[in-house]
């Protein structure tokens, strides 16, 4: 599976970090980075990523 | 207790549909509903007054992606009563739906002013998505506003109002943001609200009559206020009706422990439940809190312990050109210290320490770009000591 990321609707929260520090962070200035965007499906990491798409405000991430 | 078989969800928001994925990541492979009155799939609530409402090209803000729970939606119906001796939710339609796990989320409503007067009374609030779509397409025309409530969803209403060229006047008890973020960061807020063109009354009270023109607002003082467009914003009520004679009840709020149990098969999460704070049991209706409770409920209905969804709130709120971003339970009380930034160009990253109980410091930062978990990190006692 892929994470997408819809960078113009990131406002930088990340509540995604908190949930898939593995596989993105926010670098130094506020920027979303995907340090993985594949993941194998009905992994503890598609899992995360999962977590992460469902705790964005904004909807910034998908999971495809 | 056994794993439950045939789960229910009461509630179709983001708590409600949370919970229904993470039962399934967590293993739940059995029957599962969510039903809720709304028409639509979950969205999110916060970008309703903010990017839906102020931006012209932000209709989709508050789209969410698909749920993964691959369970029944029943959408735009309600429930009506449940009867926990034979594990049945009565809905609105005559149906009922049998559980043997129950998920309550069914969220708040927005409180009215002209509470039992709704159909005399031109009252606009914003709760929902129809909601948002009402106001936005009012607010097109550039009526003059009168906004009631100055807590954070009265303010970014009038923000929004102000941003799209109305007159707009902000009815407040006491000082905007007072009661929420405290003396400071309110007066910075009202300074810049001000400056756009906002005009704050305070007032001690207020409540709402049919007019020749219209709705009018009319202030414990006596002075009246007119527009062509009036707007509450006075808090919330969780929608606990149906419960009635549940039993469940205390004092008409639904109490949930800080794993999200009600009760032996039924869980509760969201802005619907009642759970412990450091400032005592009550809602938390914040977005975060109401994901971290509903993984909790979730966890705790299929048996495992120890899961809390306790953690610190996340609070922000965008208006009159400032951000900001809030981690600890509010209100935001006493005197912050400043970590970093510039107080004289308006970015300033502010703590909070409670002397006496360190789960209750905060941490918020004005116009100042920081991630969450770093946010986060300096509230935790080794970053305060």
């Amino acid at each position: 599976m892929r994470i997408e990321l819809d960078r113009p609707r990131c406002e930088g929260h990340g509540l995604c970090e908190e949930e898939a520090p593995a596989l993105l962070h926010l670098d130094d200035d506020g920027e979303l980075v995907l340090d993985r965007d594949e993941v194998a499906e009905g992994s503890p990491e598609a899992v995360a990523a999962s977590a992460a798409v469902r705790v964005c405000p904004v909807a910034a991430l998908r999971l495809a | 207790m056994s794993s439950p078989r045939r789960v229910v969800v009461v509630g179709g928001g983001i708590a409600g549909v949370t919970a229904a994925d993470a039962l399934r990541q967590n293993g739940f492979d059995g029957d599962l509903t969510i039903v809720g009155d709304e028409r639509y799939p979950a969205y999110s609530r916060p970008a309703l007054s903010k990017a839906l409402l102020r931006d012209p090209d932000g209709l989709t803000a508050h789209e969410l992606p698909p749920a993964i729970h691959g369970g029944t939606e029943l959408r735009g119906l309600g429930a009506v009563g449940l009867d926990v001796d034979a594990r049945m939710v009565l809905l609105d339609d005559g149906g009922r739906l049998a559980y043997d796990g129950l998920v309550i989320a069914t969220g708040c409503r927005a409180r009215r002013l002209g509470e039992g007067n709704e159909d005399a009374l031109d009252e606009l609030t914003l709760r929902t998505i129809d909601d948002a779509w009402r106001l936005r397409a009012r607010v097109a025309d550039r009526p003059s506003v009168v906004v009631v409530g100055g807590g954070p969803l009265g303010m970014e209403i009038a923000s929004s109002c102000v941003d799209n060229g109305c007159d707009v006047t902000l009815v407040s008890q006491g000082p905007p943001l007072l009661a929420q973020l405290g003396r400071h960061l309110s007066g910075v807020f009202r300074s810049a609200a001000t400056a756009r063109g906002l005009r704050v009354v305070e007032s001690a009270g207020a409540r709402l009559e049919r007019g020749d023109a219209g709705t009018r607002v009319v202030l414990a003082e006596g002075d009246v206020l007119e527009a062509a467009l009036v707007v509450t914003a006075i808090g919330d009520r969780p929608n606990v009706e149906w419960l009635g004679s549940s039993g469940l009840l205390d004092h008409g709020a639904l109490v949930a422990d800080a794993a999200g149990r009600v009760c032996p098969g039924i869980v509760a999460a969201g802005d619907v439940a009642s759970v412990p704070t450091p400032h005592g049991i009550r809602r938390v209706p914040l977005w975060s809190s109401a994901i971290d409770q509903a993984r909790a409920a979730a966890a705790s209905l299929l048996g495992f312990e120890g899961t809390s969804g306790d953690h610190r709130p996340y609070f922000w709120t965008e208006q009159f050109g400032l951000s900001l971003k809030a981690v600890g339970h509010l209100p935001l009380a006493g005197e912050p210290e400043l970590v970093d930034g510039d107080p004289a160009e308006g970015r300033m990253l502010l703590r909070w320490s409670s002397a006496h109980d360190v789960s209750d410091s905060a941490v918020a930062a004005l116009n100042y770009r920081i991630p969450i978990p770093r946010l986060r990190r300096l509230c935790e006692p080794a970053a305060a000591g």
